[in-house]
Order: structure tokens, then C-alpha cells, then sequence
């Protein structure tokens, strides 16, 4: 079976077009904190000196969030192709991919920054493609062994398969995405327009090339709910209580962020001593809204203990219950960061960032003033809307006694069309239909309509995994369920070709085998299959028993009887014949009944 | 207690036990909030404000005024915790105190949904005071009926106990969860109940929870064993040291939930056969005891054997 990947949009390439070599003169712009903004070969590039080593990053709007489920790892891809080049240099530098963005950086002199910067860019426009392969392979490699954060089931039940949700997923797109695919995405966004560079000197270095072909610049990524409502909760994994938050971005909600975390630990490590881990964090999510996380961890038999301290100080900020103390402590620790050499320098990735994503570049100044301005009523405020937002993770029971509603848990809607029983159990069942396909068992149904298909995982044995933008899944495993390629051929041709993500081979091991049917509660069935023949088994023995008696008896007959030589030779030699092939068959038979009970 | 002649046919209607009752159920049966506030106000001891508590959320048809209430003075403590303890009672009424196998599926619904709506009230005072006794005891039950684990009940009558060190309503309330018909133990129920008695002040209700708890571990074993449990000498010395040190202790207050304490320890004194222990204990309940301990004697109603009980004890009708 072969595939014809298509290309997730737009046309298979690109040619790079010339950039010039420098905007001349560069139009600088200055920074109430001195930072300056130029523009070098159509790149914003953010520039503020500090004595010392020279640190550079390149940063790109592009990231995960912007992929689709069947793209995932796209950008991750890029990336990696775009350092190959550095591998074995002495250069400290890294790459990172993020939810919204990719970061080039690079510390060391001017004539490193510009040598890096200068490979980032080659390799951007012309990505090593003969490495796809091995990098692929690399990246999975990579991804086997990343451990997951507590926090990594949030976006798939916030966001659902799409947008930011997809950084819950695995990067399928690592399985089947080629060059034309690869070098596209460089090519629409690795562009000038979208990307920010920022260098901690106040020249530039000599001999900088960034040649980048244009394009668009893009918005952020569309943000889809997979939450009716909130407060929600779902059912995690054992040991941790996890707590997200989308909140619109300020001075205040940062802060919030760090005296719910002090408040957390104070409650459920040293006063309760419920958990080690109590924390929570602010991370912007684009220019208006941020994400406060917040988690504790439990020992097994205390996390009912962790689950009731979590819902008290989320109610008790709610009310409003808020340490003067707490904010003056977060406050202080939060200005001494203002207090480091080099403050501006060191601001420039954030400002690079905001520039990037369209948020305001706020001074030194204006923080420290909004910090001082920063009310107990303003932390009021943000708790009223992290309560009113949250999506709360449980480890064992629910938390609807808490106030929250539980997050999906099923689709809304089942579809009518063909029905595949499963080869286990009469209760569970495939229905195929043009548009959807829905998978029921008890007390649940799950669709995903091919429209809304995220994605497509095929197998070459006939397997697909669908999964619907909402987040849900569906498996088809022909093994499971009788279907026949003309079944399949129906989801094929309802799902888009840009969703399928075609598969290597399993294991045969890793293909699932069809256990006992489970119909009803009656007996099972072994136990007769072995009486029965055990009992066919004796039957033959005393067949052939009685046949031999006969024979026996037929040979004492007919020597006795002796009418003449001849008769009784013919007679005896017909006899001999017709007891020898029937007591064979008997013996025979009871040989094979006998060898089929010891193999059970 | 009440001097009535220990004679009479003997009473275990709460609100003749302890008349201050009678007037909580009134005032809450015609409604009158301001009444009810000076009422509360009044009272001066942990439990008899959970007893006034348990009466209110007791008298039906009350959750329709205690809502408006709440409405009204939205942030009040008081008209929320009682609304919740209503929504609790009516709940558990729904539920019935059958074993769970017992109880249908409809049935829990309802009872979990009314025990929701009054988890929610008592989050709520509890955020808003967290020293708030009444809110916390009730969190307790609601634990305990939400099935919320053994951990997040123990974390509650903690976060009480930090205020309120001896509470002992709501002792009796995590006991009850400590108990293996409700996923506990013996082990922590017993031991529960004899760190309460410890840390108790001599003359407070608290050591009392060792009667309770051999009650709750005698209503679990089957005939004789039953009754050899009672009988065993530490068993017994564990009941006089625990009388000693609060329902017979010249501190001691007589208040409602003595009534429970002296009548636990007079069941399970009786029940052992030792008459004379049990006497101090009957000689001080008179005519008026806590009915549920006498329920679980087969063959007779409560009444009779609470009599033939104090009778062999006493000597006397």
C-alpha cells in the first residue's frame, strides 16, 4: 500500500528569494531601557550590550501549537536539521521548540554568534534533507526516552487535538513526514517577517548573514476549547494533584501564581505533610493570556488529603483569604530579579518574545511601578478567575463534591450505519458510517466524525487510530472487529488525506489477538471438551477389548466348526482380514483420541 | 441530667432529654432568624452548639427558610452551616442507615447530590473562616457520606482540631469513619479513640470515645464473642479508666453528649454483666439515655432493655 502524502498547505516549494545583505542604513529605535530595535535583512533585531561573553538567540514563530496532529514534530524536525551542521563544534548552542515558538541560541564571541547564526540561517533555506531519515529517527529515539511532567495531560483535555492541545501528543508526524513537507514548513515559517533576533552587544556581529525567505507573518494559533464548562476535573494519574488556570496576562496574576504556590506548600507540606512537591508557575500563552499551573504531589494513602487541602486554598484565595504577607514576599522576590547586572541584557529574550508574539514590551520601570501598585484585591480578582477557569486533575475520586464538572468523558453523539461486533464480546461494537465512526461498549460511546479527524494512524495490517479534533479516540483493529478492506475503504475516503499518518509494520506481537469470546455467564467450555473425549477416548479402548474377545472367539469358531482344509483356511484368512482391519481402525482411532487429550 | 424518677418509662427523645433543644427545633420550625441568631449566640459549649446544629438540620420543611436566609446574609457563616446540615440530614434520610448493599442506586444519587450542595456551602465558610468549628464537624459527615478516603477525613477533623482541640462531636464523627464499616480499622479506630482520651483535660467528654469505640467493635462480632469482647479485663479497665477521667470526674459537665458518653458506658458494662460498674453510669443518666446502643440487643425494643438493664444494675424499676 502506498500513500501520497499531501502537503499540509500551500504549494510544494518555495524558491528562496534573495534577501539583501543589509538594510542600510538600519532604522534603530530605542527602548525606554535602552534597548535598541533595528531591522537587519527584514529580521527585528533587538540589541543591549553587557561586558563579558556575547549571547544571541534567533527566535521564530513557529511551534507545536501551530502543527496539526498528523504534522506533530514538524517544527521539532526543522529544527533539528537546522543545527545538524553544528554537531561537532565546540559552539555553546541549542535549539528549542516550544508551543508557540522556536529558539536558536548561542553564547561566545561576536565571530561565533555570527558563524552560528549564519549556519542556523544556510540551513534554514536549504535544510540538509539527505538527513531527513536519520534525524527522524533520532527524534523518536528522543521522544521514547523523554519522561512526561506531571502537568502533560492538560492541553489534551483543555484544548483537545489541535491548537495547544497537541502538546500532549506524540509527534506522528516524526513517522511519515517527507522532504517537500519539511522544506515547506522552512520555507513559510522560518520566513524574516517572522522571526526576532536578539544580541547582547551593541554592535552587530561582523559578517552576519541572515538571508530568510519572506513570507506572511503568521498570528498565533487559534485556540479551541474541548471544555463545555469549568470548573472541570478528570480522573489522572495516581500520586498527583495538578491545577491549570487561563487567565488574562498581568503583574497581578504573575504574583498570584507564586503566593499560590507558597500557600500550597505551606498547607500541604508543612502543615499538613501530605506532599513533598507543592508548586505553581505563570507562563504566558500568547499576548493576552497566560497559564497558572499548579501541582502537589501524594503519597497513595494521602492523596485524598492532597485533593481536600488543593480544593481549600483555591476556595480560601477565592474568598479572598490572602496573606498581606504572601504578597509582600512574592512582591520582594520578584523585584530582586530587577536587581541583577546587566538587567537589560538580560531582558532581551522576553522582550524578544513579546515583539514576536505581539505583547507589550513594558519597561523596568513601568513593572517595578505595577508590582508596587499590586493590591490584595487585584490577587482577589485573578482567583476569582483562576477558580472560575480551572481544569483540575484528580488521582482517584472525582471532585464534583468540590464544585467542578467532570470533563467529557464520551462523545454526544453515537452514529447508525453498520455494525461490527467485537470478536470478544457481544457488548462492543464498531458502527461504520460514511461521515463517523462510533465505538460502544457499556456505559460508553466514543465517534469521531472523519471531518473533525485530527488524525489517522493506519497500520499495514489494516489498523487505524482515528482521533477527533475533541480529543477522542477510536481503534480499528481488524484482528478485533470483522471488517473487511471495503469497510475500511469507507473511513479512508471520509477522512482527509491530510490527517493520515501512515505507520511501519508492527510486531506481530504488538498486534492485538482476539481473547475468548465473552457471551454470556455460562460455563466455560474446557472442561467439556476434555470429558467428551476422555469419555470417546474409553469408548475405543473397550471397543477394541471387545472386537479382540470376538476375534478371538471368531478364530476358536471357526477351527472347531473345520468342515474342510480349504473352507477353513478361506474362512479363517476372510476373518482374519475383516477383525484385523476393524480392530486397526479402533486401536487406531483410540492412538489419535489419546494424543489429542495429552496436548490439552 | 434530668432529676425525673428513674421509675417512668425512660426518654430518648433529644429534645426531652435536653429541654435547650426543644427550643432550637422551635425557632427553627417558625422561621425566626433573629431568634435562632440570639439563640446560638447563647450557647457557650462546642457541643451543645453542634447538638442545636443537628436539631435545626433535623426539622423538616427547614430548608426552604434557611435558603432564604443564607440569601439574605450572604456572608454569615451561620445560615449556610445550618442550610448545609438540613442538606445533609435530608440527604442521609433519603439514603437510610441500611448497609450499603441495602441502598439503591437512586437512592445514592439523591443522597450524594444533597450532599454536594452542602459540601459547597461548608467549603465556602470554611475559605472564608477557617477557625469555624460548626463547619468543619459537618465536613466530617459530608467526608464520610461522599466517600472522600480516609485521609481527607482524618485532614479535616485536623484542620478542626487545630482550632479546637477537643471537639468532641466531631470526634465521634471521624471514630465512626475509623471504623472498618466505613474502610477503617480496629486499629485506628481503638487507637483514635485512646489518643482523644489522652490529650483530653480530666472532666471533658473526650475519653468517653473508648466506650464508644467497644460499642462499635462488640455491634461487630457475632454472639458469645460478642459478649467475651465486653468481658475482658482490659476492655473493662480501659471503660473505668475513660469514665474516671471525664463522665465521672468532678469536672465533668453534664451537657448533651453526656448523655451519649454515661449511656455507652452503661451498655457496655451491662452487656459484660458488670452490674456495679454500670450503676454510676445509670444513676446518672436517671430516666434519660441515648437509644441507639440498646437498638442492637436482639428481642427486645430499647426501652425495655434499658430498663432491665438499670434494674439489675440498680436493683431497682
Amino acid at each position: 500500500m502506498t500513500y501520497d502524502v499531501p502537503l499540509y498547505e500551500g504549494p510544494a516549494h518555495y524558491p528562496a528569494p534573495a534577501a539583501p545583505a543589509f538594510t542600510a542604513p538600519p532604522h534603530v529605535a530605542e527602548h525606554p531601557d535602552g534597548i535598541r530595535l533595528m531591522e537587519v535583512q527584514g529580521i527585528r533585531v533587538l540589541l543591549a550590550p553587557r561586558p563579558g561573553p556575547v549571547s544571541a538567540g534567533l527566535f521564530f514563530r513557529v511551534g507545536r501549537a501551530d502543527e496539526t496532529l498528523a504534522t506533530a514534530g514538524l517544527t521539532h524536525l526543522v529544527e533539528h536539521l537546522a543545527l545538524h551542521r553544528h554537531g561537532v563544534s565546540d559552539l555553546h548552542y541549542n535549539g528549542a521548540t516550544a508551543a508557540t515558538y522556536t529558539h536558536f541560541h548561542v553564547d561566545g564571541d561576536l565571530t561565533d554568534v555570527a558563524s552560528y547564526l549564519n549556519g542556523v540561517c544556510a540551513a534554514l533555506r536549504d535544510l540538509p534533507l539527505e538527513r531527513l531519515e536519520t534525524e527522524r529517527e533520532i527524534l523518536r529515539t528522543e521522544a521514547a526516552h523523554r519522561g512526561h511532567g506531571a502537568n502533560h495531560q492538560m492541553p489534551l483535555w483543555r484544548y483537545g487535538a489541535r491548537g495547544h492541545g497537541l502538546l500532549s501528543y506524540p509527534e506522528h508526524g516524526l513517522w511519515h513526514l517527507g522532504p517537500d513537507h519539511v522544506r515547506h514548513w522552512a520555507q513559510t515559517r522560518f520566513t524574516r517577517e517572522n522571526a526576532v533576533l536578539w544580541i547582547t552587544s551593541d554592535t552587530l556581529p561582523p559578517g552576519l548573514d541572515l538571508t530568510l525567505p519572506s513570507g506572511p507573518p503568521h498570528p498565533m494559533p487559534q485556540v479551541h476549547s474541548a471544555l463545555p464548562q469549568t470548573p472541570a476535573y478528570f480522573g489522572g494519574d495516581s500520586g498527583v494533584v495538578v491545577m491549570d488556570a487561563v487567565v488574562r496576562r498581568s503583574t497581578a496574576a504573575g504574583i498570584f501564581a507564586d503566593v499560590l504556590g507558597r500557600v500550597l506548600y505551606r498547607d500541604l507540606r508543612q502543615e499538613g505533610g501530605y506532599s513533598y512537591t507543592a508548586t505553581a508557575d505563570y507562563s504566558p500563552r500568547d499576548a493576552d493570556f497566560a497559564t497558572i499551573t499548579a501541582l502537589a504531589d501524594a503519597l497513595p494513602q494521602k492523596q485524598d488529603a492532597v485533593l481536600g487541602g488543593f480544593v481549600d486554598v483555591l476556595a480560601r484565595l477565592r474568598a479572598g483569604r490572602i496573606e498581606q504577607a504572601d504578597l509582600d514576599a512574592v512582591r520582594t522576590a520578584k523585584l530582586r530579579q530587577f536587581e541583577t547586572p546587566d538587567l537589560t541584557a538580560a531582558m532581551l529574550p522576553a522582550h524578544a518574545l513579546s515583539l514576536l508574539t505581539g505583547h507589550r514590551r513594558a519597561s523596568v520601570a513601568e513593572l517595578t511601578a505595577e508590582l508596587h501598585a499590586t493590591t490584595l484585591a487585584d490577587l482577589h480578582a485573578v482567583a476569582q478567575e483562576v477558580s472560575a477557569q480551572a481544569l483540575l486533575q484528580v488521582p482517584t475520586r472525582g471532585a464534583d463534591w468540590a464544585g467542578f464538572t467532570e470533563a467529557p468523558q464520551q462523545s454526544a453523539e453515537i452514529v447508525t450505519g453498520r455494525r461490527f461486533t467485537s470478536h470478544e464480546s457481544d457488548e462492543v461494537a464498531l458502527i461504520i458510517h460514511p461521515q463517523a465512526v462510533t465505538l460502544t461498549a457499556p456505559g460508553n460511546a466514543v465517534t469521531v466524525k472523519y471531518a473533525e479527524c485530527a488524525a489517522m494512524l493506519v497500520r499495514p495490517d489494516g489498523a487505524r487510530h482515528l482521533t477527533g479534533f475533541d480529543g477522542f479516540s477510536v481503534s480499528i483493529e481488524p484482528t478485533l472487529f470483522p471488517v473487511t478492506a471495503a469497510d475500511l475503504a469507507v473511513i479512508d475516503a471520509g477522512v482527509s488525506p491530510y490527517a493520515v499518518v501512515p505507520m511501519p509494520t508492527r510486531d506481530p506481537k504488538d498486534i492485538p489477538k482476539p481473547g475468548p469470546k465473552q457471551k454470556s455467564k455460562r460455563p466455560p467450555r474446557e472442561p467439556r471438551k476434555r470429558s467428551l473425549w476422555t469419555w470417546v477416548f474409553w469408548t475405543l479402548v473397550v471397543l477394541a477389548s471387545a472386537w479382540g474377545l470376538v476375534g478371538i472367539a471368531g478364530v476358536v469358531g471357526i477351527a472347531s466348526e473345520a468342515h474342510t482344509d480349504e473352507s477353513w483356511s478361506r474362512d479363517l484368512g476372510r476373518w482374519i482380514r475383516l477383525f484385523g482391519i476393524i480392530e486397526f481402525g479402533l486401536v487406531a482411532l483410540a492412538v489419535r483420541v489419546r494424543r489429542k487429550l495429552r496436548k490439552e | 441530667m434530668s432529676p425525673a424518677p428513674p421509675s417512668s418509662r425512660p426518654q430518648f427523645d433529644p429534645l426531652v432529654v435536653f429541654p435547650p433543644l426543644a427550643r432550637a427545633r422551635h425557632l427553627a420550625g417558625s422561621r425566626d432568624w433573629p431568634g435562632l441568631v440570639r439563640y446560638f449566640a447563647a450557647l457557650d459549649h462546642p457541643d451543645e452548639v453542634a447538638a442545636a446544629c443537628r436539631t435545626v438540620g433535623d426539622t423538616v420543611g427547614s430548608e426552604t427558610f434557611l435558603r432564604q436566609v443564607a440569601d439574605q446574609y450572604p456572608g454569615e457563616p451561620l445560615p449556610r452551616v445550618l442550610l448545609a446540615d438540613r442538606l445533609i440530614t435530608k440527604g442521609w434520610d433519603i439514603r437510610t442507615g441500611a448497609r450499603a448493599q441495602h441502598v439503591t442506586r437512586s437512592q445514592f444519587d439523591q443522597f450524594h447530590a444533597h450532599l454536594r450542595q452542602a459540601e459547597q456551602l461548608l467549603i465556602q465558610v470554611c475559605a472564608e473562616q477557617p477557625a469555624y468549628a460548626l463547619a468543619w464537624y459537618l465536613r466530617t459527615i459530608t467526608a464520610r457520606g461522599l466517600s472522600l478516603g480516609q485521609s481527607e477525613a482524618r485532614r479535616r477533623y485536623d484542620r478542626l482540631a487545630a482550632h479546637h482541640p477537643h471537639h468532641f462531636p466531631a470526634q465521634r464523627q471521624l471514630l465512626q469513619q475509623l471504623c472498618p464499616k466505613w474502610s477503617g480499622s480496629w486499629e485506628a479506630a481503638h487507637a483514635f479513640a485512646e489518643s482523644c482520651a489522652q490529650a483530653a483535660p480530666p472532666g471533658s467528654q473526650s475519653p468517653a470515645l473508648v466506650a464508644e469505640v467497644h460499642f462499635e467493635h462488640w455491634s461487630d462480632l457475632d454472639g458469645s464473642e460478642a459478649t467475651a469482647y465486653l468481658r475482658r479485663p482490659d476492655v473493662r479497665d480501659s471503660l473505668l479508666n475513660a469514665a474516671a477521667k471525664s463522665v465521672l470526674h468532678p469536672a465533668f459537665r453534664p451537657g448533651f453528649h453526656g448523655i451519649s458518653a454515661h449511656t455507652y458506658f452503661a451498655f457496655a458494662h451491662s452487656v459484660a454483666g458488670r452490674h456495679a460498674e454500670a450503676a454510676p453510669h445509670f444513676r446518672a443518666l436517671g430516666n434519660c439515655a441515648d437509644e441507639h446502643p440498646w437498638l442492637f440487643l436482639p428481642g427486645q425494643d430499647a426501652a425495655a432493655a434499658f430498663t432491665k438493664h438499670r434494674k439489675s444494675a440498680l436493683g431497682r424499676g
